[in-house]
């Protein structure tokens, strides 16, 4: 159990500097989520926080305490890594007991043939064995204990990983894109049973991912970083629905948001690609907007209609429960994607004129500087500062 | 030509050149161990074991034994060490390494016997850089004393300094009991740096992350996480470099030449020494052939061992 606060963290190789300063409180018990395209810094924030990597500036805190100086392995922290970092001359028994024996074994007691005879020796390897039984039972890999890790599986040797930052009982867990390894079908297993995991432990889990869709399911916050700076942060509905830059809006959600440019008149009213936006801005007039639609907002229609979007079907995505509408607006100066239901699309084949109307209110409007603008009527979302 | 013979075909040319290069020379080998041919003979005679009945009885032959297994036990050891000991080293260097590389591998570039000669000075007992250090350190009073633990009460002429000081230092490659340790240090000098290239490269090959995941399970030393990671991760590397060096000590041959002749009174007389001064100097094929017979069965019982090693133990995967 621990709260973990990042103050001014940032951290430079030489003249590059990869992460500016992050300020971060995760709460006790959280499952907070870092999560940005590759070279982010997400994972060199979780391994300053885990020790494994020293921060140019700023504090990390636990539990209310600097730990700067502290050794990796006296945070009291585990991580789980991408390639499970599991010793591979070792069992499985044997890579869940090395950070108990290292932790709880004096260096005499783990010492060839002599630790034999240190007194108090056997009681410790009692309990460190009952600890290792007892994890392995809850994650379902006693048949494994006497295996290598060569000899198990992707999934298993995730479990395996899992069970060795569980045995030591950690204040926190740290997981370094812990799922990117497994096969599609697992991944999404994968995650359920960590959301599960951290529900009966109710422990700190700072998970780091480039997935957008692992941040969504899993956490009770994502944070959204890139190029060193943390854009948002803000529980998984919050952020999809609204971003506060579009650089979030693009990045979280699948398939991607549409962008469109847009401009608005002296009254503040939108439009884009000729259609105007229900919504009204604030501030002046401009012409460098960008309108972000979800695929789910967007409505096919049957007819043509001054707000209303017309296109040429390009491309159809059947995922099944969904369609995914590829439409070229503008003969394909602006691609949009439309999710439609196959009731919806039946019909409509590659080729054929679409209209597409928007579900009012859900348009985001961003300035040119990326950042989310003010609306006027705003009912759906607060305000964006 | 039908299909089986075509494939006879691909294979004949690689076939072919293993026998007649590899395969013929041993078996002749093992043939000409049995009689006692001399090269220009025109015939020879069957004399079966004979030949190896001498390598087992005669004198100088235990002598070869002993010189060469002394010697692979000096090198192996103390050269593996090394080569660890310095990559280990050099692998910790933010920089500079590669100076250091270099300098290490350069015995390992440079012709043995062009270096032999260097090292011919250098051991000269009478012009030698080494005595003459060694002879001008005795009248050094604090250098003396140091070195001959008289600084801890001990009576000097006891010391193996003192002695060098009061008597004379050792003829290195012309006393016998010298000899043998010296051309085994050549042969370290001349090793490590190979040895060090290969660790090196084994080190380069242990992902990050498991030390990673070391010092946050609590190996806080280097020790422990050399322990725990560095040590069993270089098993393919041990087993590697320890046969190599192995079979490579087992094939000293040109210090030998170059320096002592198998001499004095046969110390230094290694395997292939004696394969060389049996077999081509003194022109007695047989007995040569003996040797180099015994020779192979120990290369070859060095190479199983690996496989089996190989196959066995140190994969993980």
């Amino acid at each position: 159990m621990a709260q973990i606060t990042l103050r001014g963290i940032t951290k430079s190789y030489k003249a590059t500097r990869v992460l500016n300063p992050i300020d971060l409180d995760i709460a006790d018990g959280e499952f907070l989520t870092l999560v940005g395209p590759s070279g982010c810094g997400k994972s060199t924030s979780l391994r300053i926080i885990a020790g494994l990597e020293e921060q140019s500036a700023g504090d990390v805190m636990i539990d209310g305490k600097i730990v700067n100086d502290v050794r990796p392995s006296r945070r009291d922290l585990a991580m789980v890594f991408q390639s499970y970092a599991l010793y591979p001359h070792l069992s499985v028994r044997q890579n869940l007991a090395t950070p108990l024996r290292l932790r709880d074994l004096s260096f005499w007691e783990r010492f060839p043939l002599l630790g034999i005879f240190m007194p108090g020796r056997k009681q410790k390897l009692q309990n460190l064995n009952a600890a290792v039984n007892e994890v392995a039972q809850t994650l379902q890999i006693t048949p494994l204990l006497e295996r290598k890790p060569g000899q198990l599986s992707g999934g298993q040797r995730q479990r395996v990983a899992l069970g060795r930052a569980m045995v030591r009982k950690p204040a926190a867990f740290l997981m370094d894109e812990p799922l990117s390894n497994l096969d599609a079908g697992l991944r999404v297993h994968m995650r359920a049973e960590l959301a599960g995991l951290h529900r009966s432990l109710a422990t700190t889990f700072i998970y780091v991912t480039h997935d957008q869709a692992e941040a969504l399911t899993m956490s009770d916050r994502m944070a959204v970083m890139m190029d060193g700076d943390i854009l948002q942060i803000g529980a998984p509905d919050d952020v999809y629905q609204n971003p506060n830059n579009i650089r979030v809006a693009e990045f979280v959600g699948s398939p991607k948001i549409n962008i469109l440019p847009a401009k608005s008149d002296n009254a503040g009213v939108v439009s884009c690609v000729g259609v105007s936006v229900t919504q009204k801005l604030e501030k002046t007039s401009s012409d460098k907007l960008s309108v972000g639609l979800r695929p789910e907002h967007l409505l096919l229609c049957s007819e043509k209609s001054s707000n209303r979007f017309s296109g040429r079907l390009t491309y159809r995505e059947n995922l099944g429960s969904d369609i995914f509408l590829h439409i070229a607006l503008h003969n394909g100066a602006y691609p949009i994607i439309v999710r439609a239901t196959p009731l919806d699309a039946h019909g409509l084949a590659v080729g054929d004129n679409v209209y597409v109307g928007h579900e009012p209110g859900k348009a985001l409007v961003f300035g040119s500087d990326g950042l989310r603008l003010k609306l006027k009527q705003d009912q759906t979302s607060e305000p964006v500062a | 030509m039908s299909r089986s013979h075509a494939s006879v075909a691909f294979v004949a040319p690689a076939v072919i050149l293993m026998l007649i290069i590899l395969i013929a020379p041993v078996i002749v080998a093992i043939t000409l161990s049995f009689t006692d041919y001399s090269l220009g003979n025109k015939s020879f005679n069957w004399i079966g074991w004979e030949n190896y009945e001498a390598l087992s009885k005669r004198s100088n032959y235990k002598k070869m034994f002993s010189a060469s297994f002394v010697y692979v036990l000096i090198v192996v050891p103390v050269s593996v060490a090394l080569g660890l000991g310095t990559a280990l080293l050099i692998s910790s260097l933010r920089f500079g390494g590669e100076i250091y590389k270099t300098v290490f591998f350069l015995p390992v570039m440079a012709t043995l016997l062009a270096m032999a000669i260097a090292w011919e000075f250098t051991l000269d007992p009478i012009v030698g850089v080494l005595n003459n250090t060694l002879n001008k350190g005795c009248e050094v009073g604090w250098l003396h004393s140091l070195l001959t633990w008289s600084w801890l009460g001990l009576e000097p002429a006891n010391s193996w300094y003192g002695q060098g000081c009061a008597d004379r230092f050792p003829l290195w490659l012309g006393d016998r009991h010298y000899a043998l340790s010296t051309i085994a240090f050549i042969g370290i000098w001349q090793a490590f740096g190979f040895n060090m290239v290969l660790y090196l490269a084994g080190l380069t090959s242990i992902p990050r992350e498991l030390y990673s995941a070391a010092a946050i399970d609590g190996a806080d030393s280097a020790w422990e996480r050399f322990k725990l990671i560095t040590w069993p991760m270089l098993g393919p590397t041990h087993v590697f470099v320890v046969t190599i060096t192995s079979i490579r000590s087992f094939q000293v041959f040109d210090t030998v030449e170059a320096l002592t002749r198998g001499g004095p009174s046969k110390s230094t007389f290694v395997m292939v020494y004696a394969m060389f001064e049996k077999g081509i100097q003194q022109n007695l094929v047989g007995v040569g052939s003996a040797i180099t017979v015994v020779f192979l069965v120990f290369v070859l019982a060095l190479t199983l061992t690996q496989v089996y090693f190989v196959n066995r133990r140190v994969h993980y995967s």
